[in-house]
C-alpha cells in the first residue's frame, strides 16, 4: 500500500485494456520472432549437411539412415525456438 | 556467412565417397599374388562389373582386363561432367582436355604405323571433350591429313597443323606432343585466371604444382638418358621454374648437386623432403613414381583445405586414373610373367 503510495503513476495515454492488448501482441511477436529465426537457423545448417547426406547417398545406399539422422540434428535448434515460444505465449 | 552453395557440397562429397571405394594397398598387394583369370574376377567383384560383363563375351584375358578399365575410366569421367555444377564442370572439363591429346596422338600415331583401327579403339579413353563418336569417324579416316582437317573446328588445331607436317616427315610426334601439352596448360592456366569465375585460384594452385612436378619428372628422365633435343623444348611454362631455371637445372653434372638447386626452388615441404631422400637414388621409375605420389599427397591436402572446391573432384580424377593405370600394369605384367616384386616397382598405391 506504501509502495504504491510513493511510485507516482505515469500517464501513457492508454488505457489499461489497451496496454493488455499490446503486451499479447509483443509476447506473439516474440514467438514469432524466436521460431522464424532459429526456423533459419537451422535451415542454414542443414543446406550444408542436407547436400553432403544426397550426395554420400547416392554413392552409397547403405549411409541412408546415418545421412538422415545428421540431417536433421539441427532441428534441434528450431525446436529450442518453438519451446521458447510456447513458454512465451502460455507460461 | 555461407560461402558454399550446396551443388558444390553435393559433388565434393560424391567425390569423397567416391574416393574411399578407391582400391586400398593392400588389395594391390593381394592382387600381386594372382593368376589374370583371378584378376579379373576380382575386378568383376569391385567398381568395373558392368564393364567386364558387358565386354566378357567379345574379349577375354588381358584384352578384356584392359578394355574394361579404359571404358570404366571414360564411363566415369563423362558422369562427373555430367554432375559437377557451374563453374566445377568447366575447370573439370578443363583438366580432362588432356585426353583429347592423348586420344588424337594415339590415334595419329597408330595410323601412322599401320596399326588396325579395332586396336587403336581399344585403348582410346573418350573422356575428353572429342567423344567417342568424333574418335570413331577419326578412326574410319584412311590418312592422318584427313583426320587433322576433321579437327579444324577443335581447339588443338592451330599446333597440330603446325607440327603435323614435320612429325609426319621425322615419323616422331613427340616434339608434337609436346607442343600440343604447352597449349593445353597455356589454355587452362588462361582460364583458371579468367577472374570472373569462383574458384580459379585454387585450380591454378593444382594447375602449378602438377606443372612443377611434370617439369622434375622431365629432368630426372634427362639425366637418366641423353637426348638430341633441346631441353628447352621440353619444359612446361607457368609453374615455379622459368625455361632459364630449367636449362641450368639440366646442366648440372652431379646428382646430389642438382637436387639440391632444385630442392631449393620447390614449393611445398612433402617435395623437398623427398628430393633429399632421393639423393643417391639411381632408378628413374621409382623416382618417378615417389614424385607421383607427393603430387596425390599434396592434392590431398590441399583438397582437405578447400573441402568444397575443385579439389576434391581434381583428387578423385587423379586416383582413378592411377587405380586404372595401376590395374594395367599389374594385368600387363601377370601377363609377362614378371615377378611380383618387379610389377610393385610399377605402382602407385
Amino acid at each position: 500500500m506504501v509502495a504504491e503510495a510513493i511510485v507516482p503513476s505515469v500517464d501513457v495515454g492508454m488505457t489499461i485494456e489497451q496496454i493488455k492488448a499490446t503486451q499479447i501482441g509483443m509476447k506473439a511477436v516474440g514467438a514469432g520472432v524466436a521460431v522464424g529465426l532459429t526456423g533459419i537457423g537451422t535451415a542454414v545448417a542443414e543446406m550444408g549437411i542436407g547436400s553432403a547426406a544426397v550426395g554420400a547417398v547416392a554413392e552409397n545406399k547403405d549411409m541412408f539412415g546415418v545421412a538422415l539422422l545428421f540431417t536433421v540434428i539441427p532441428e534441434t535448434i528450431v525446436i529450442f525456438g518453438l519451446v521458447v515460444a510456447l513458454l512465451v505465449l502460455f507460461v | 556467412m555461407v560461402s558454399v552453395s550446396a551443388p558444390y557440397i553435393y559433388v565434393c562429397t560424391r567425390m569423397r565417397v567416391r574416393k574411399a571405394k578407391l582400391l586400398p594397398r593392400e588389395e594391390y598387394m593381394r592382387m600381386l599374388n594372382m593368376s589374370i583369370p583371378e584378376i579379373t574376377r576380382f575386378i568383376e567383384e569391385s567398381q568395373y562389373k558392368q564393364e567386364i560383363d558387358e565386354l566378357g563375351t567379345a574379349f577375354n584375358g588381358i584384352n578384356l582386363i584392359e578394355v574394361a578399365l579404359s571404358w570404366n575410366l571414360a564411363k566415369e569421367y563423362q558422369k562427373i561432367q555430367e554432375i559437377a555444377p557451374g563453374a566445377l564442370k568447366k575447370f573439370t572439363q578443363a583438366y580432362l582436355r588432356r585426353w583429347d591429346i592423348q586420344n588424337v596422338l594415339t590415334i595419329l600415331r597408330g595410323k601412322a604405323q599401320g596399326v588396325k583401327s579395332g586396336k587403336i579403339k581399344e585403348i582410346l579413353i573418350p573422356a575428353g571433350s572429342l567423344d567417342i563418336k568424333e574418335l570413331d569417324r577419326f578412326l574410319a579416316e584412311e590418312s592422318n591429313d584427313r583426320i587433322i582437317d576433321l579437327l579444324k573446328m577443335h581447339r588443338m588445331y592451330p599446333v597440330l597443323a603446325q607440327g603435323y607436317p614435320s612429325a609426319k616427315e621425322t615419323g616422331s610426334f613427340s616434339q608434337l606432343e609436346n607442343d600440343l601439352y604447352k597449349q593445353f596448360y597455356e589454355e587452362i592456366i588462361r582460364d583458371a585466371r579468367s577472374g570472373s569465375i569462383k574458384g580459379g585460384a585454387s585450380f591454378l594452385a593444382y594447375i602449378q604444382l602438377e606443372i612443377d612436378i611434370r617439369n622434375a619428372k622431365t629432368l630426372f628422365r634427362l639425366r637418366a638418358d641423353s637426348t638430341e633435343e633441346d631441353v628447352r623444348d621440353l619444359f612446361v611454362p607457368g609453374g615455379t621454374l622459368t625455361v632459364n631455371d630449367f636449362a641450368s637445372l639440366n646442366a648440372i653434372k652431379d646428382q646430389n648437386e642438382f637436387i639440391d638447386q632444385l630442392k631449393a626452388n620447390a614449393r611445398t615441404e612433402a617435395l623437398r623432403a623427398l628430393l633429399e631422400e632421393l639423393k643417391g637414388q639411381k632408378s628413374i621409375r621409382d623416382i618417378e613414381v615417389r614424385l607421383t605420389r607427393v603430387q596425390l599427397e599434396q592434392m590431398e591436402r590441399m583438397s582437405k583445405r578447400n573441402p568444397f572446391s575443385i579439389h576434391p573432384v581434381l583428387v578423385y580424377l587423379e586416383k582413378k586414373k592411377y587405380e586404372v593405370f595401376n590395374l594395367r600394369a599389374l594385368a600387363r605384367g601377370k601377363e609377362s610373367k614378371l615377378p611380383s616384386e618387379k610389377i610393385a616397382e610399377y605402382l602407385v598405391i
